[in-house]
């Protein structure tokens, strides 16, 4: 906490609760909840540092990757809160015309 | 002296006949190797693999999409992680119907399945390792990570035998031949005692204690390691005595742990030139083992070399063998298996799944029936 400064009353006190030990343990991954729990915000370049080497084509990593959550900021929740966002569409490299946004339900 | 009379011999065809069914009476057929995947939605697969044909397709009950798969030790019953990773549902590959089936979740708590499942060698228990979140009012409190043992005749409402504490970030759940040690790969691979859960040893990954190295980064969530009874996971590490900008800082090596003897060994083996997702070991010849992604990639593992590597039509992420260990299965991303020849690296044939449904990262098991 160093290099930050608190700019407002809630982020002070998570600055005092960090200072008196009080703070918990930050727990992700496993705790599929809603994908966002999750904290994996999926590839955008790949080890060498260029693009080849991610999954070819796109497509072969679409579902792989969306339905156990790697790609929480990329594609809709699937596993809790748009669980029916690829029905209709079972193969990601025919059907990815028919996969649409999503919005929160009002 | 009586001169013995000779008996009238017996035509080819009945001598034949006979032996063949002496053949028959003593040993059973031999048993072929069938692969056992899915697909989405809620699709499982029975695959002849020599005969490069689905033979069985069977819709699992209720919302998909399923991930991981094992088989009871007869081949008879599949089960399948599905429902979102919220239940397992246990298959008669030969009625397809529903025999078994866990939902996790309990009221106030949402329980996901992480990957991790394994039938104890006897077939009467399952192992799965659960994720657990207590849904509050305005929040959600992680739980404990913990493995649920079900006995595999719980029947359609089965609930946790017993739960065992589990490390947290494990992925994969593995007994060992016996049954009496449950190996759980986290950071580290925990050795468990089955029964209870109590830590019997540590065998160190992330936390290795090798000079000049950074922890290596090793990612796996695929069980494949039936035929050779051999688990093996690429890893990839960085020295730190070498500039990083020097490519023989980066290496790749590859995790191997035996589930018969408890043998366990991380080697490295190339600098690193290709990504690879999950590894197999030759059932046959041990010291071979095969990892796919974009390329498929044989290894020497006895002496830790780079044999071959060839790029395929498109990415997979699993890898599974023949028992004759001439040829591996290629599966998951999409609706194909492809197969490669083991000591060419050929490609020998394609499985196309019914339904042309994406098989995203389920598992591919051989089985024997």
């Amino acid at each position: 906490m160093n290099h930050l400064k608190p700019l407002n009353k809630k982020a002070r006190l998570f600055e005092q609760a960090a200072a008196a030990g009080r703070s918990d343990e930050v727990l992700m991954m496993q705790s599929v909840a809603g994908c966002t729990t999750t904290l994996d915000p999926g590839w955008e370049v790949d080890p060498f540092g260029g693009v080849a080497a991610l999954c070819q084509p796109m497509e072969a990593d679409l579902y792989g990757c969306s339905d156990p959550c790697w790609w929480p900021a990329q594609v809709p929740d699937t596993i809790n809160t748009y669980p029916d966002w690829s029905n209709g569409a079972p193969s990601a490299a025919q059907d990815w015309r028919k996969l649409q946004s999503v919005f929160p339900k009002k | 002296m009586r001169t013995p009379t000779p008996r009238s011999p017996r035509p080819a065809g009945a001598r034949l006949a006979a032996l063949a069914a002496l053949l028959l009476a003593a040993a059973p057929l031999a048993a072929a190797d069938f692969l056992l995947t899915t697909t989405k939605p809620n699709q499982l697969h029975l695959v002849d693999a020599k005969a490069r044909a689905t033979v069985r397709s069977i819709t699992i009950p209720g919302p998909g999409s399923p991930v991981s798969v094992a088989a009871s030790p007869d081949g008879r019953i599949a089960y399948v992680l599905t429902n979102r990773l919220g239940s397992i549902s246990g298959i008669d590959l030969d009625s397809g119907a529903e025999v078994f089936r866990a939902d996790f979740d309990e009221p106030g708590k949402r329980i996901k399945g992480m990957f991790g499942m394994d039938l104890s060698p006897d077939g009467r228990e399952l192992v799965i390792m659960q994720a657990v979140t207590r849904l509050e009012q305005v929040e959600m409190v992680v739980e404990a990570p913990r493995i649920a043992v079900y006995r595999t005749d719980a029947g359609l409402q089965a609930q946790p035998d017993r739960l065992l504490p589990a490390p947290r970030r494990t992925v994969l759940l593995l007994y060992n031949d016996a049954g009496d040690r449950l190996y759980a790969v986290s950071w580290d691979i925990e050795v468990l005692d089955p029964r209870d859960g109590r830590r019997i040893e540590t065998l160190k990954a992330m936390n290795w204690e090798r000079p000049n190295y950074a922890p290596p980064d090793i990612f796996g969530v695929w069980g494949q390691y039936e035929q050779a009874r051999v688990f093996v996971n690429p890893y990839f590490a960085l020295r730190t005595d070498k500039s990083p900008d020097d490519p023989a800082a980066w290496k790749t090596g590859m995790l191997t742990l035996d589930l018969n003897s408890g043998e366990y060994r991380m080697d490295d083996f190339e600098e690193t030139a290709a990504i690879m997702f999950s590894s197999v070991v030759n059932p046959v010849k041990r010291d071979e083992a095969f990892s796919v992604y974009t390329q498929l990639t044989k290894t020497d593992l006895a002496n830790d070399r780079l044999v071959q590597r060839v790029d395929l039509d498109h990415t997979y992420y699993t890898i599974n063998i023949a028992a004759d260990g001439s040829e591996v299965y290629l599966g998951g991303t999409m609706n194909d298996i492809a197969i490669y020849a083991t000591d060419t690296l050929e490609k020998i044939g394609t499985i196309d799944l019914p339904g042309d449904a994406d098989m995203g990262t389920t598992w591919v098991r051989v089985i024997q029936r």
